[in-house]
């Protein structure tokens, strides 16, 4: 069953469900907030479109497992959304050494994990020598967000330094992100299958595990003796409320009909077109931004026929992006400006090279020798110039995105052969750029390493790249101290991957949320993973 | 009888043994594994060697003798580990299982109910539109599809009238969709099939006969047609049960209930073969079962095939 059937059946609905509409109307949004005054106690019942997976740290960016972690969890930094400064947290302060090689972490004292093993200098140390170094005996690969790590080194119990081979300037941000959420000692050096299983993930976070239904609910209960949030928030102590009830709900509407119908108090991945009916029920929605590399189409230059800078040019300036944006999305999801988030650190504007010219893109096609044949289709030497790409099951209304982009392509003359995102076949043929010359995809972080995530060729490597110049200016950017030269670093990326026609951005991908009028406080960390510590309800 | 059963057994563990030697043959020929996709995830940043590392560790050696590791394990009850979640295949089933054997039974029941009132309705009503009418319902029952009544139901039940929740909500609350949902196209073939037999056994010969010996049309009915209709309608009825696995997975899906049928579209989605083939025997044995004992009650049913046996 896909969804995409499931949703086909809801429009059909929208007309029989009249049907029932005398049954009452959103009485959950009558009930008006009565103050600001945070209340103690009662249960958030929060939706979760995918149960979580693995729940190994480093695997925390999957938003079904981010979702939970980011409550048990606390990090030694924290990373405020709104400036993207690093603030304090379990570390108090910390010192880098010039060329970024050396960080010196001083924690907090008291810290404990929810077993009672104390948050220390040796706990961190050994979070991090996994994250960093990986252990192949425990099968636990390397944390994406560690670079060129070398070693840790506990100087006191709660003073913990870190040894970098080269210069690692990402490394300070990389504290603060959802994956390098500490775990206790056992946790950590427990084998790659049991870190898998939430209940063996021992955090020092504002809730601990209360109950869990595989696949299906995890129960999460505040932990009373918390006291170590972030020394800017706030809120201070224990977590406002009592419990959380995270409850998987696959279906689209039906998550925002409970939504509406007073089910829930909060839900993830409410789609665009289902933005409109949450609002009119008088409730909220939250589009958070991810701040990294956008929505968009990748151009694969190892594909035979992409491998003209020309056709990918011809591409670029082919796609009519405000039509994607303005037909399938809302204002939650602004057009993209550039291969980075405007909110991603050294973003520049390239709106200008970006701009939709489709009869350059015909000139430029024919000036590559493609010409058009009988069925419109155009051709050079015998071959039809046709395009694989995979729908991209994470991505919102990729298949409508694809379709959509499909026929403005038809129109200059390219067949944009869309496939369904089957796991299998996908996971073999993604890796196969002559099956898959096109990637839709999207990458959230809020550091400058975002950018090297999605195109180097040892990370994410989403374009198949041999481009060596591009790794060159990835590694740079990635081993510049000075934020400054970084950012610089970062815009000359970004205006060579456009140049280069690798990059066909479309939207800046936000996570989009809704809920009751009566949740207040909830917060997101940068990329859009909700924290509910000082959330709370003003209706028990 | 002793040797009919005994016949029959063997019949059913050798379709047993071919389910799951197809399901793994075919298993195996899918494009890419389960490994790969759960580890390919960039955000684990692990290198083409890394993941063919991972599934050395996974792996049992050639492909004869990882089948013949698989047999074994099925054989003596060891179903292996979910590659996705790395919990034993046994845990999942055990959770699985009585969800779904809830929401089964229960929408068996209420198919047959529903079966049985259409077709008795139909056949002893006298206004020929209602028998029309009626003798319609199944068509339409069998060609609503699962997914789309399931959310109809929550729209009206749950969301607009709000009678039952779908989230939280007591046991019995969470049953009474899904189980509509389940039970309604399921109901269809059993009531067709009981409303022809019916029609078939009232156009024998022994009908008049006893009805001029003053019996009632409710009698008749009751205590000599439907009697002699009922055997095809069980043998449809056990075929049925295929039909509640398959529906299950779209209805637990809308649902979000924790049953084998929503464990299926994980696992498949996951690719995650150990699961699939012990859903894949699971669901073969209870089929083979629910056959068996159809055909054993045959016999109880109908006295004429005892005799004949």
């Amino acid at each position: 069953m896909s969804s995409s059937n499931l949703r086909t059946a809801a429009v059909m609905l929208a007309v029989v469900g009249l049907l029932g509409a005398c049954g009452g109307q959103g009485g959950a949004a009558g009930a008006a907030p009565s103050s600001d005054q945070p209340v103690y106690g009662g249960t958030l019942t929060y939706l979760e479109h995918q149960p979580p997976t693995c729940l190994y740290l480093p695997a925390a960016g999957f938003y079904p497992n981010g979702g939970i972690l980011n409550q048990i969890t606390d990090k030694l930094t924290w990373q405020n959304p709104q400036t993207l400064e690093i603030e304090p947290w379990i570390a108090t302060k910390w010192e880098v050494n010039k060329d970024a090689t050396e960080y010196t972490f001083h924690l907090r004292q008291g810290v404990t994990f929810s077993d009672g093993s104390p948050l220390d200098a040796a706990a961190v140390a050994a979070n991090f020598d996994v994250y960093g170094l990986g252990n192949t005996e425990l099968k636990l690969p390397v944390a994406e967000f560690v670079n060129n790590y070398e070693r840790s080194e506990v100087v006191d119990p709660l003073t913990v330094k870190f040894h970098f081979k080269k210069p690692s300037p990402g490394f300070l941000q990389g504290t603060s992100v959802i994956g390098a959420g500490l775990v206790s000692k056992k946790t950590i050096s427990l084998p790659y299958e049991q870190q898998c299983q939430l209940k063996n993930i021992v955090g020092s976070g504002p809730f601990t595990l209360k109950n869990q239904i595989v696949d299906k609910e995890v129960d999460l209960a505040a932990r009373k003796d918390y006291d170590w949030a972030p020394p800017s928030s706030k809120h201070q102590g224990r977590a406002y409320l009592d419990e959380i009830k995270i409850i998987v709900t696959p279906e689209d509407n039906v998550r925002v009909g409970a939504l509406t119908s007073g089910q829930a108090d909060f839900v993830r991945y409410v789609q665009a077109y289902d933005e409109k009916t949450v609002k009119d029920a008088g409730f909220q929605i939250y589009a958070e931004p991810t701040r990294g590399v956008n929505n968009g189409l990748y151009l694969r230059p190892s594909n035979s026929i992409l491998k003209d800078l020309d056709v990918r040019k011809a591409l670029q300036a082919g796609t009519d992006v405000k039509e994607v944006v303005d037909t399938l999305f809302t204002a939650s999801y602004p057009r993209a400006t550039s291969v980075l988030s405007h909110l991603a650190q050294g973003y520049v504007d390239l709106s200008k090279d970006l701009a939709y010219d489709p009869v350059k893109a015909g000139e430029l096609l024919d000036k590559a020798g493609w010409t058009k044949g009988a069925d419109g289709v155009r051709e050079k030497d015998g071959v039809k110039l046709r395009l694989g790409v995979f729908v991209a099951g994470p991505q919102p209304l990729s298949k409508q995105t694809l379709e959509l982009v499909g026929q403005q392509w038809a129109k200059l003359g390219v067949q944009l052969e869309i496939r369904p995102a089957d796991a299998g076949t996908q996971a073999v043929d993604i890796k196969d750029a002559e099956k898959t010359a096109v990637a839709h995809s999207m990458v959230g972080r809020a550091d400058q390493d975002v950018i090297k995530s999605h195109f180097h060729s040892q990370n994410r490597d989403v374009i198949l790249s041999k481009d060596k110049k591009l790794d060159t200016l990835l590694e740079e950017e990635s081993a510049e101290p000075d934020n400054a030269e970084r950012n610089a670093k970062v815009a000359e990326i970004q205006r060579y991957v456009i140049d280069q026609g690798y990059a066909i951005p479309l939207f800046e991908e936000p996570q989009v949320y809704g809920g009751a009028p009566y949740v207040k406080g909830v917060a997101f960390e940068a990329v859009a993973r909700p924290w509910f510590y000082s959330a709370w309800k003003t209706q028990q | 009888m002793t040797r009919y059963l005994l016949t029959r057994a063997g019949q059913a563990v050798l379709v047993l043994w071919a389910a799951f030697t197809a399901s793994y043959v075919l298993l195996q020929l899918l494009p890419g594994d389960s490994i790969l996709i759960k580890f390919q995830n960039p955000e684990l940043g692990l290198s083409p060697q890394q993941i063919a590392d991972i599934r050395a560790y996974y792996s049992g050696g050639s492909p004869i003798g990882e089948y013949l590791r698989t047999l074994s394990g099925f054989l003596t009850g060891g179903f292996g580990y979910s590659i996705d979640t790395g919990t034993p295949v046994v845990e999942r089933l055990g959770e699985a299982l009585p969800e779904t054997a809830r929401l089964a039974s229960a929408a068996f029941a209420l198919a047959v109910l529903l079966a049985v009132v259409i077709a008795f309705v139909a056949s002893y009503s006298r206004t020929s539109w209602l028998r029309g009418a009626l003798l319609s319902v199944p068509s339409l029952f069998i060609s609503v599809p699962a997914f789309w009544l399931g959310i109809l139901l929550i729209q009206v039940f749950s969301f607009r009238l709000r009678l039952v929740p779908v989230i939280g909500g007591g046991e019995l609350q969470q049953l009474v969709l899904p189980v509509v949902t389940l039970a309604v196209p399921i109901s269809a073939p059993i009531a067709q099939v009981l409303a022809r037999g019916i029609d078939q056994v009232y156009a024998q010969p022994f009908v008049p006969v006893i009805a001029a010996k003053g019996a009632t049309r409710w009698w008749i009915l009751w205590r000599h047609v439907a009697r002699n209709a009922v055997l095809p309608t069980l043998t449809v009825a056990g075929l049925t049960f295929g039909e509640l696995i398959a529906g299950s997975v779209v209805t637990e899906t809308v649902f979000g209930r924790n049953g084998i049928g929503r464990l299926t579209e994980q696992a498949v989605t996951a690719q995650d073969t150990p699961v699939m083939l012990a859903v894949v025997v699971l669901a073969a044995a209870v089929f083979v079962l629910v056959n068996l004992v159809v055909d054993v009650l045959f016999p109880v049913l109908d006295p004429r095939l005892k005799a004949a046996s």
